[in-house]
């Protein structure tokens, strides 16, 4: 892996050529010709939902949501100023980042829409596969090309993932969505478990990189660990293996039940061995010359990604220590907001959109903006959005991060949380969502407030806390060392409360249902006998998740429903 | 549509409402039969009456430039109709996290092609 890729193009992201920007050009106008025969009554609403749904548009409590893809959660500064654009143009001012590494618009009116899809397309952005049953938005580490522990960069197989199945013939019409996942290290940052297929790479004997596949993992109303197929892909089966995998789910995979519909489903029904025998069976049948993976065709696609021209201050790391002994609150911040780098004298930084009792990953177009002129001046111009619902400002100077830090304090995305409590992921819920049972983003905001004094937050110490609206579980509940679910409870919201699931790695976990819905105001004291329990009952440099995994649920459960 | 939207009792009152097609907005059927963005200009229908009239307003939906029209069942208090399910109180009212966009807001300033 050794190529150096040309640094005149794009840092991080994939570089279009004339035949990408064709292909969108000309589905715009496609798009454009659906809408004025939707209004013109040519086509019924049922013939064109669908149709938007492709691009991206969905119609939700108040108004049309049009879903931007963030390919693998990497975006550049241009980009980042296009989605300011309409936030401020054809919204309202503001955008949501979702835990699939997209962003949302609330308020967009289907006459603006091909307007909308024609701006980003010049800025070399759609709508496609952020929505349908269809192999969506493939996710990846928040520090690919960065994290000091990476193996290899997952954006280049993410974005060769994104190559095969964009409009593949065979899987634009799958028994369901389909999500896939990519970890370029061997810490698991993407939740490769929870989805249909995730991908862990590792090193191989030849240099090369082999994989660990994941399969049949998900959330929503049916939450299920992924099972290991193998873990030994060599890179160049890599298209092969899924290809396989696909055919089998889009062969047997349950059309006549939405709620079986999923891979999930299906490796559960047939079981793990029979799965697997059944993905060799196509594998081995199949003619993998056909869909081999060349390490000539990686390194192309690599070299379509520019690569950062490091070029480190040889006392940053001085400075850096220094100026956190002279500022104890930069110094908090770095501790929970940086991530370590492979580049001495660089660091990455996790922006925080998570202000104390705001609404978890909503930006206002100034934020864009800002964000924009920092990934400019001190990030080669590159920003990723992570699936926690924050911004990633990949390879920050080390001597830089005081004024990054300053410049995000000033404009309310200073937050030192990252990992803790008020880090909260929260769907959209009853507030926008027309799915919801309840509403997501004022618990979170009651939360955050709660749990607002910094020192407190440093005294809990790492805790996912995630909520999502209903079953669908967009913002992860299950995934949270604790979750809450919003329910329906004879047309008033409630919330359920889950205790010990995690995302990553090898302990990933489904959270347990403490007990019987409560209200909003209950839920949040009930939140705050748990973590009262957690510090008196926790033994020393214990985490709230094995705390948790210790002594089991019963106490929580005790104190989340002791009278008041 | 939800069906849990559709839930009646025999005896309560509702109103009607749907999303504009333009701009997908929501709006509720006045008395004089134009659409309102105000869930205080909604015409109370008896529960009795209001599948017959959301039948004749589904099919001139088209023409009116709306989609999903549904009742919504209702209580009457002194500021008008108060649906009686949250998800409908907060269709009718804004989104809770936002108090500055009640239903009537708009842009401060137009979108440039407006
Ligand atoms: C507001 C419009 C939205 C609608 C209508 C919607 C709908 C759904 C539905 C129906 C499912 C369940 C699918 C299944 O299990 O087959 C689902 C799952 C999911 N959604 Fe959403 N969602 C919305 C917004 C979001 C947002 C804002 C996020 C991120 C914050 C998100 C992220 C996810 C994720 C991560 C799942 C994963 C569940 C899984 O893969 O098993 N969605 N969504
Ligand atoms: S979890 Fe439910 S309420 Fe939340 S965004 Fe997904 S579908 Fe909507």
């Amino acid at each position: 892996m050794s190529h150096a890729p040309s640094a005149a193009l794009p840092v991080g992201h994939y570089s279009y050529d004339a035949v990408d920007r064709t292909f969108l050009k000309q589905r715009v106008a496609q798009f454009q010709d659906q809408v004025e025969r939707r209004l013109s009554g040519a086509l019924t609403e049922e013939e064109f939902k669908p149709l938007r749904l492709m691009n991206g548009l969905y119609l939700q409590l108040h108004a049309y949501m049009l879903r931007v893809a963030i390919p693998y959660g990497v975006l550049d500064a241009a980009q980042m100023r296009t989605l300011a654009h309409i936030a401020r143009t054809y919204d309202r001012d503001y955008g949501h980042f979702t835990t699939r590494q997209n962003i949302q618009f609330n308020w967009i009116r289907l006459e603006d829409t091909p307007e909308i899809l024609n701006v980003l397309a010049d800025a070399d952005m759609h709508a496609i596969q952020t929505s349908g049953n269809c192999i969506r938005n493939v996710t990846a580490d928040q520090f690919a090309g960065a994290a000091a522990d990476e193996v290899l960069d997952p954006r280049v197989y993410a974005e060769i993932l994104r190559q095969w199945s964009t409009l593949h013939p065979e899987f634009t019409f799958l028994p369901r969505k389909f999500k896939i996942a990519i970890s370029g290290s061997q810490q698991d940052r993407v939740a490769a478990r929870f989805h249909d297929i995730g991908l862990i790479a590792r090193e191989g004997d030849n240099g090369r990189p082999v994989f660990e596949v994941f399969v049949g993992g998900g959330l929503g109303r049916t939450p299920i660990i992924g099972v290991r197929l193998r873990d030994d892909l060599p890179e160049e089966d890599l298209i092969a293996y899924l290809e396989a995998i696909l055919r089998v789910y889009n062969a047997h995979g349950r059309r006549d039940n939405i709620y079986k519909a999923r891979i999930k489903i299906l490796v559960q029904a047939l079981g793990a061995e029979e799965f697997l025998s059944q993905v060799n069976a196509e594998f081995s049948a199949m003619d993998r010359a056909r869909y081999r993976l060349p390490e000539a065709t990686v390194e192309a696609i690599r070299a379509r990604f520019g690569a950062p021209d490091f070029a480190p201050a040889g006392d940053a790391a001085e400075k850096l220590v220094a100026q956190r002994k002279s500022d104890h609150a930069f110094d908090a911040w770095v501790r929970t907001n940086t991530h370590a780098h492979k580049q001495p004298g660089y660091a990455s930084v996790t922006v925080s959109c998570k202000p104390a009792g705001g609404i978890p990953g909503d930006v206002t177009s100034a934020q864009m903006d800002l964000l924009a002129d920092l990934a400019d001046r001190y990030s080669f111009g590159e920003l990723r959005i992570t699936h926690l619902q924050n911004v990633v400002l990949g390879h920050v100077r080390q001597d830089a991060l005081y004024d990054v830090w300053q410049a995000l304090e000033k404009n309310g995305l200073g937050e030192a949380n990252i990992g803790f409590i008020t880090d909260i992921v929260a769907c959209p819920g009853l507030d926008y969502c027309a799915l919801a049972n309840a509403r997501s983003i004022p618990i979170a905001q009651k939360l955050s407030s709660r749990f607002a004094n910094a020192d407190l937050q440093r005294e809990i110490g790492p805790l996912r806390l995630n909520i999502s609206g209903c079953i669908n579980a967009c913002g992860h509940h299950h995934a949270g060392h604790i979750g809450i679910l919003g329910v329906d409870k004879r047309g008033e919201e409630a919330f359920q409360i889950t205790l010990g699931g995690s995302a990553g790695g090898a302990d990933a976990s489904v959270g347990q249902i403490l007990g019987s819905a409560m209200s909003e105001d209950e839920t949040v004291d009930a939140i705050a006998r748990i973590i009262d329990t957690y510090l008196s009952r926790r033994t020393a440099g214990e985490r709230f998740i094995e705390t948790c995994r210790r002594l089991g649920t019963a106490p929580f459960k005790d104190a989340a429903y002791a009278p008041a | 549509m939800d069906r849990r939207n559709s839930r009646r009792d025999a005896e309560g009152n509702s109103v009607i409402t749907a999303n504009r097609l333009l701009d997908g907005r929501i709006v509720w059927l006045a008395p004089n039969g134009q659409w309102k963005t105000l869930i205080q200009d909604a015409k109370l229908y008896p529960n009795s009456t209001v599948e017959e009239a959301l039948k004749v307003r589904t099919a001139h939906a088209q023409e009116n430039g709306l989609v999903g029209i549904y009742g919504v069942q209702v209580t009457q208090t002194a500021s008008g109709p108060l649906p009686v399910t949250s998800r409908e109180r907060i269709r009718a009212a804004g989104p809770t996290v936002h108090p500055d966009f009640t239903p009537d807001w708009h842009a401060p300033h137009p979108a440039p092609h407006a």
